[in-house]
């Protein structure tokens, strides 16, 4: 119970106070802005629909796959998408093995309902063969590094891991056309899923004094401020869903002003997210091209540089 | 137990050694005291090294291994920044970023007596001494130095605490001064406190110079 207590991580009396102090004038200790987000990094993996994000310090994967499933009885033409967080002990020391604490169910809970509710992937297009067979999407986020902020980095990756993923093609057949033929990667090119629009979290803290508001808190931050409140909007200016997580009473007007912050962010961050896939689209594309060793094809860029 | 045996043990000071290395010959230095510090061990006739890092020798006779990392060995001497985490009958349990909880006791201040006990609440922070550490023992800390005076020890009050690994704090603490508070120093006003557990406190007049200085020490170790 000692060893526990000595590797605690813990806040000073000095840092609590000095953390309000700064803000009141309205600097963080990372030397951000009230309004400020952390250096965001997207990186992808080898595989489709694996993606890396560091904000900050804080660092999470993401990685989607999909089966081949009986849908639910009530919804026979729907696909299934669902999301597990896996919070790992390297992350941070408060962090358990085995079930998931609140903490990850609640972050499960605001990305499913963000993609989900506004229908940012469009699940009838995962329908097969109607009552029989779907696609059922998994995405599985796992917590790498806690730097504050989990909700905002974790949604990011959600998002580019689900534009990066690419599910087999497949087609009916069978005598009586009820079979459902898998056509591996080799011989067909896998599709993309049908993503709407993103959907992009952006995390809000509050404090007890009105006036101090930030966003994308660390996680000194995180363990000083009274409130916090996530919203998930997208780049058009349509609201996806709140979270408003206990703590502090905010007045009406602070919830508009942080409604109008959040949109502005979404724009940036969702063009952040496409240009990523994009480089990643663009360079997947070029190593297809190098893999047929039978066509004569030329390097583009060695012609250029000629 | 061959290999490497050095002719005389100032060749090995200042440089890099691996665990196994043979650091001392003890056959060839009769009859002369030598202190054993952090990550050295007594093999029969001749003293190894158990990590990895630099061979430092303090004189006329401390030996110990310096490396940098992020976990704090406690060592007697050291001077530490330490968090309150409980305050017992006899003595306040003390969070230095080591393997185990230390304890300062009630008394170790200036002129303490059990009528003037200090009321330190939970998350104070504070600059101590290590007076013991032993491997398996919580280490005891103290708020004076080693004739009983005060002298800087004791609560820091205000301004901003924040992790380094142990190289960096080591760093700043040398002599001559370390040329990042030197160059800090001569273009914003602070204070400072640094303990050689990887934690430092900054202190300004205001929020953005506090931030400033901070931010600069911790970028410093790239």
């Amino acid at each position: 119970m000692e060893g526990r207590l000595a590797n605690a991580w813990r806040l000073t009396v000095n840092d609590k106070n000095f953390i309000k102090t700064a803000l009141l004038s309205e600097i963080r200790i990372d030397g951000r802005k009230p309004f400020e987000y952390r250096k965001i990094s997207i990186k992808f993996g080898r595989e489709d629909g694996s993606s890396e994000v560091q904000l900050g310090q804080t660092r999470v994967i993401s990685i989607v796959t999909a089966q081949l499933v009986q849908p639910y009885r009530d919804r026979p033409k729907e696909g299934m998408l669902s999301i597990f967080t896996e919070f790992s002990p390297m992350a941070d020391p408060s962090f358990e093995p085995g079930r998931p604490g609140e903490l990850a169910v609640e972050l499960g809970r605001i990305i499913d309902r963000g993609l989900r509710e506004s229908r940012a992937v469009d699940t009838e297009s995962l329908c097969i063969l109607a009552g029989k067979f779907v696609w059922a999407v998994r995405i599985d986020i796992h917590i790498l590094d806690n730097g504050g902020n989990l909700v905002d980095a974790a949604n990011i990756a959600a998002l580019a891991s689900l534009l990066t993923f690419r599910r087999p093609e497949c087609s009916l057949g069978g005598e009586d056309g009820q079979e459902v033929i898998v056509h591996p990667p080799e011989i067909r090119e896998p599709l993309p899923l049908m993503v709407h629009h993103l959907p992009i979290a952006i995390t809000f803290g509050f404090f007890n004094n009105e006036s101090i508001l930030l966003i994308d808190p660390t996680h000194n931050e995180e363990a000083v401020m009274n409130g916090r409140m996530t919203t998930t909007v997208n780049a058009n200016g349509d609201i996806c869903a709140i979270q408003k997580g206990g703590g502090e009473g905010v007045p009406q007007r602070v919830i508009m002003q942080c409604l109008q912050l959040a949109t502005s962010k979404a724009a940036s961050i969702t063009k952040q997210i496409k240009d990523a896939v994009e480089a990643f689209n663009t360079e997947r594309a070029l190593r297809k091209i190098k893999r047929h060793p039978t066509s004569t094809g030329v390097d583009v860029r060695e012609k250029q540089n000629q | 137990m061959e290999n490497k045996q050095s002719s005389s043990p100032a060749s090995f000071i200042g440089s890099t050694v691996i665990p196994g290395d043979v650091v001392l010959d003890l056959s060839s230095m009769a009859n002369q005291t030598i202190k054993l510090g952090d990550g050295l061990r007594e093999d029969r006739d001749a003293i190894s090294a158990m990590k990895a890092g630099t061979l430092r020798c303090k004189k006329p006779n401390k030996y110990r291994i310096e490396s940098c990392q992020k976990r704090y060995v406690p060592c007697a001497g050291d001077t530490v920044l330490g968090i309150v985490v409980d305050s017992k009958r006899d003595d306040f349990l003390i969070d230095i970023k080591g393997p185990a909880l230390a304890f300062l006791p009630v008394l170790a201040f200036e002129g303490g007596t059990r009528r003037n006990i200090p009321k330190f609440e939970v998350g104070t922070l504070l600059y101590l001494r290590v007076v013991k550490a032993k491997f398996g023992m919580n280490p005891e800390l103290s708020c004076t130095d080693a004739h009983g005076k005060a002298a800087e020890f004791g609560l820091l009050k205000d301004g901003y605490m924040f992790e380094t690994s142990t190289g960096l704090s080591r760093k700043l603490l040398s002599s001559p001064t370390c040329p990042v508070l030197e160059s800090l120093g001569k273009k914003l006003p602070f204070e400072i406190a640094v303990g050689l557990n990887g934690r430092v406190w900054v202190n300004a007049a205001s929020p953005h110079t506090i931030i400033a200085a901070a931010n600069a020490i911790m970028n410093s170790e790239s």
